[in-house]
């Protein structure tokens, strides 16, 4: 039944052998060594520092979702990383690999890549944006913000959020290893048939790229599952729907997304498989099979994807647009409409990336109106976001800056996706640059509202904020990297240029090139700013620490807890009484009232099951990857046994009593008042009637200390 | 905290769940799944006449795997449930649907007709 692979393959290691290794490849080689010297100095410090066991437990075990997102972020932060540097190899060949006279070093006939190593490094450079620092950034981003906004104490499965983070992490790694064992696939960051069938990919590129994808979206459906039950199970009270934080809203919708579409995705890729392990002919030219088929199922999925990894995005904005105008969002309720519409739509438009199938006029008309609807809920957040500034009292701090950048990227984006989905235009410049041109504005609205948020939540989690000096240097010179990038990107998208390129026939378009390449340049400069910022921060980290609303002008639920966010996030639950809580309390001067009295809490245990389980997924994925058939079968089988012992055992938890919350909260607001020079005073004054701050607690006046009484 | 943390064996929708209910669900998707294949493999019917009847059988093993495997059906503690099967329709008409518009199209224009269809 399974079918024969070419080249060796012997059942105790598969298609594994030592010639996969390329140790002859001068770039790869080098890579290889440094890369192990740095893992071994990495383990030796950890071990030198005795860290493991602090590793162990507060992070590689914890369920605690503000420490899974910020693992989230710092795995998105290094595969952003890992991508930029296949961007950058991207940029550098072409712009040496042009004209006939072009030299040629390393094998290659010009330039420093051979085509079939340029077409893997394109491939990851895709599959990784997109997939594993995007993704995860967003991911993480809503895992610590979402269940701080609608007031919960930790996700609604806070060890399903742990699994889905190292799950994503086996993902990253099985990438990862395919630098250094074997190759990646060339067949683009979304696939084409025939080409990644057997017949025309006989290595292991395509294998890697097929289960890369698998885990990272099983990974973000777990995830997804987890934030949809979150936001709708786990809101404190008081929250009702209408009350909710706009970046909540835009989480919820964006998890629907995914988890209706991630689906079309995984079975698409699984047919895939079948044709490449079994031999079946889904997506081959003969035997039935159908190319444009497969084309059709990833779209499914791509397009309706592309809006899950916007619409959190646009989710961060409109959270930084009204702390730094001091004004309420404007429009919420159509802020709300907007976000869904555009979730609805994104599943009516995934033909406009094959308009030139030749479907036929009806099927492209149909198509295009769609495509072109998306831009009304999008033009409504624009408006919304532009009220929202006008006549604000505007800072300009770093955040906002980027928040700034992100809208002006997005109508740059808009309009040329608006030109894309004419089919007459599509048809002119369809797979050219100009495309690349288009999606990488929108993606890097996408990066600009991460970088805006790292600066905007980073107190929130860590206590103290980033420096804004070199925040904003590092801002002007990424911003100045993405024109220099992508202006001309745009103009030989008009002059012809083809997408993924290993070689550039014409030299007319060098001046261009060069220019490309003058912007990575820029953008290397401001990835120094972005290193330079986090040292400069960590250095001066006493100096700027912060209360709990860090900014003075934050709006909602996260900003009433402490800063950094205890790991019970609230000592008692909050009750929420508006829309914009913390501006409603700010407002009645209640905004640091305390809780009267503690009670106990039921906190999750620490679990070693879900990085087990995330190994033992990479594991499989090599495993399926070199064909090695009993590993596979025993990974297999050890990630159900995991999966039902812990199942049995459960977790019972664990109490945190009244006397220890009590005993850190007081602690906590001493933190606060060193910071802020004033004991957070409990109670408040001009309170409407009515309004409950904590759960069960009327408002109390001034004077009363919190205690911890004695109801359980 | 007193919320949620009763017994989750006693909450309505696990109490749906029976082994009965599960073997069912599996026995009946594995005779359809063999059933297809081994009328595709035995070539049992002109090729459109199989699609149809291959299509039907998938159909079956939806709505068994819907009931007896995700237990979905419209009562109020399954609301959420409810919900998502709704959301779900909508999505399922317009993907198959238009896929099936767009590639009838298609085939118009670039495709000798399947054979067994007139
Ligand atoms: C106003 C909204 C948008 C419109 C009208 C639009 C339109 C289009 C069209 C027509 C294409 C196909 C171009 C071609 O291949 O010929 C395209 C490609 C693409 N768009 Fe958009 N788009 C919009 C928003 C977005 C957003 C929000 C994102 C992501 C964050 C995005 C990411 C992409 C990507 C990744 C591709 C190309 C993928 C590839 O071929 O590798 N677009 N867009
Ligand atoms: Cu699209």
């Amino acid at each position: 039944m399974l079918v024969q692979v070419p080249g060796g393959w012997n059942p105790l290691l598969g298609r594994l052998a030592i010639d996969q290794i390329p140790y002859t490849n001068p770039i790869l080689a080098p890579l290889f060594v440094a890369v192990v010297i740095g893992g071994i100095i990495l383990l030796g410090l950890i071990t030198y520092y005795q860290k493991w066991g602090y590793l162990w437990k507060e992070w590689l075990t914890t369920v605690d979702h503000k420490k899974l997102g910020v693992m989230y972020i710092i795995l998105g932060l290094v595969m952003l990383f890992r991508g930029f540097i296949d961007g950058l190899m991207i940029r550098t060949q072409q712009v040496w690999a042009n004209g006939p006279q072009s030299s040629g070093v390393f094998g290659a006939v010009h330039g420093y890549l051979t085509p079939f190593h340029f077409g893997q490094v394109y491939s990851a450079h895709g599959l990784i944006m997109i997939l594993l620092a995007a993704t995860p950034l967003l991911v993480g981003f809503m895992n610590i913000i979402v269940p701080l906004q609608v007031g919960a104490r930790d996700m609604a499965y806070p060890y399903l959020n742990a699994l889905g983070l190292w799950i994503t992490a086996a993902a990253v790694a099985l990438i990862m290893i395919s630098l250094f064992v074997g190759d990646f696939a060339h067949n683009g960051w979304f696939g084409y048939a025939p080409i990644f069938e057997l017949q025309y990919s006989p290595g292991v590129g395509v294998d890697y790229w097929i289960w890369t994808l698998e885990l990272t979206a099983l990974g973000t459906t777990l995830g997804g599952i987890n934030l949809i039950a979150t936001i709708v199970k786990m809101r404190a009270p008081g929250m009702t729907w209408f009350r909710l934080p706009i970046f909540t809203w835009a989480s919820l919708s964006a998890n629907i997304i995914a988890l209706t579409s991630f689906p079309a995705l995984q079975v698409a890729l699984f047919l895939v498989a079948c044709d490449r392990y079994f031999g079946s002919h889904f997506f081959t030219a003969g035997f039935g099979g159908n190319l444009m088929l497969y084309t059709n199922l990833f779209w499914l999925w791509g397009h309706p994807e592309v809006y899950f990894v916007i619409l959190p995005a646009f989710g961060m904005m409109s959270e930084i647009f009204p702390a730094f105008s001091e004004k309420p969002l404007f429009g919420y309720i159509t802020m709300v409409a907007a976000s869904f519409a555009i979730a609805g739509v994104s599943w009516l438009v995934w033909l406009h990336h094959f308009f030139t199938m030749g479907a036929g006029p009806e099927v492209n008309s149909f198509f295009s109106v769609a495509t072109m609807l998306v831009g009304i809920p999008t033009g409504v957040k624009v408006f919304n976001w532009a009220f929202t500034m006008y006549r604000g009292r505007i800072t300009y701090t770093a955040a906002m800056l980027w928040a700034i950048g992100a809208l002006f990227l997005l109508l740059v984006g808009g309009l040329t996706g608006m030109m894309l989905a004419i089919p007459a235009i599509n048809y002119m410049v369809h797979n050219s640059v100009f495309v690349i041109a288009h999606f990488h504005s929108m993606l890097l609205v996408i990066v600009y509202a991460i970088f805006g948020s790292v600066l905007f939540w980073f107190p929130k989690v860590f206590g103290f904020k980033l420096d804004e000096f070199w925040a904003k240097t590092m801002f002007w010179l990424f911003s100045a990297g993405t024109v220099l990038v992508f202006v001309p990107m745009y103009m030989l998208g008009f002059m012809g240029q083809t997408r993924r390129l290993d070689y550039v026939f014409n030299t007319a378009w060098h001046p261009y090139l060069v220019t490309e390449e003058i912007g990575i340049a820029v953008y290397c400069l401001s990835v120094a700013a972005f290193f330079v910022l986090l040292y400069v921060s960590i250095r001066d980290r006493v100096k700027n620490r912060v209360g709990q609303d860090a900014w003075g002008t934050s709006r909602s639920l996260e900003w009433l807890t402490h800063s950094p966010v205890p790991f019970y996030n609230f000592a008692v639950t909050p009750h929420v009484n508006a829309r914009d809580e913390l501006a409603w309390r700010r407002h009645n001067g209640i905004n640091e009232a305390q809780p009267t009295q503690y009670v106990d809490i039921h906190m999750p245990n620490n679990t070693g099951v879900a990085i087990y389980i995330g190994a033992l997924t990479f594991v499989l994925g090599f495993a399926l990857t070199w064909r090695v058939w009993w590993l596979c079968l025993l990974s297999l089988v050890a990630i159900i046994v995991l999966m039902i012992v812990r199942s049995w055992r459960g977790d019972p938890g664990y109490i945190i009593t009244a006397a220890e919350l009590e005993k850190m909260e007081r602690e906590a607001m001493q933190r606060q008042q060193q910071v802020e020079g004033h004991l957070p005073h409990h109670g408040g004054h001009a309170v409407p009637s009515g309004a409950m701050a904590y759960e069960g607690q009327k408002v109390s006046p001034l004077g009363t200390p919190p205690s911890s009484g004695d109801h359980h | 905290m007193s919320h949620g943390h009763d017994n989750p064996i006693l909450h309505p929708e696990v109490q749906m769940s029976s082994t009965r209910g599960y073997f069912t669900g599996f026995l009946i998707s594995l005779v359809l799944m063999a059933a297809a294949t081994a009328m595709v493999s035995s070539h049992a019917f002109p090729p459109f006449g199989l699609l149809m009847v291959i299509t039907i059988c998938a159909a079956i093993a939806i709505i068994a795997q819907i009931y007896f495997l995700l237990h979905i059906d419209v009562s109020e503690h399954n609301i959420w449930n409810t919900v998502s099967l709704v959301l779900f329709i909508p999505l399922f008409i317009l993907t198959i649907g238009l896929t099936w518009w767009m590639f009838s199209q298609l085939y118009l224009r670039t495709m000798p007709m399947m054979p067994g269809m007139h």
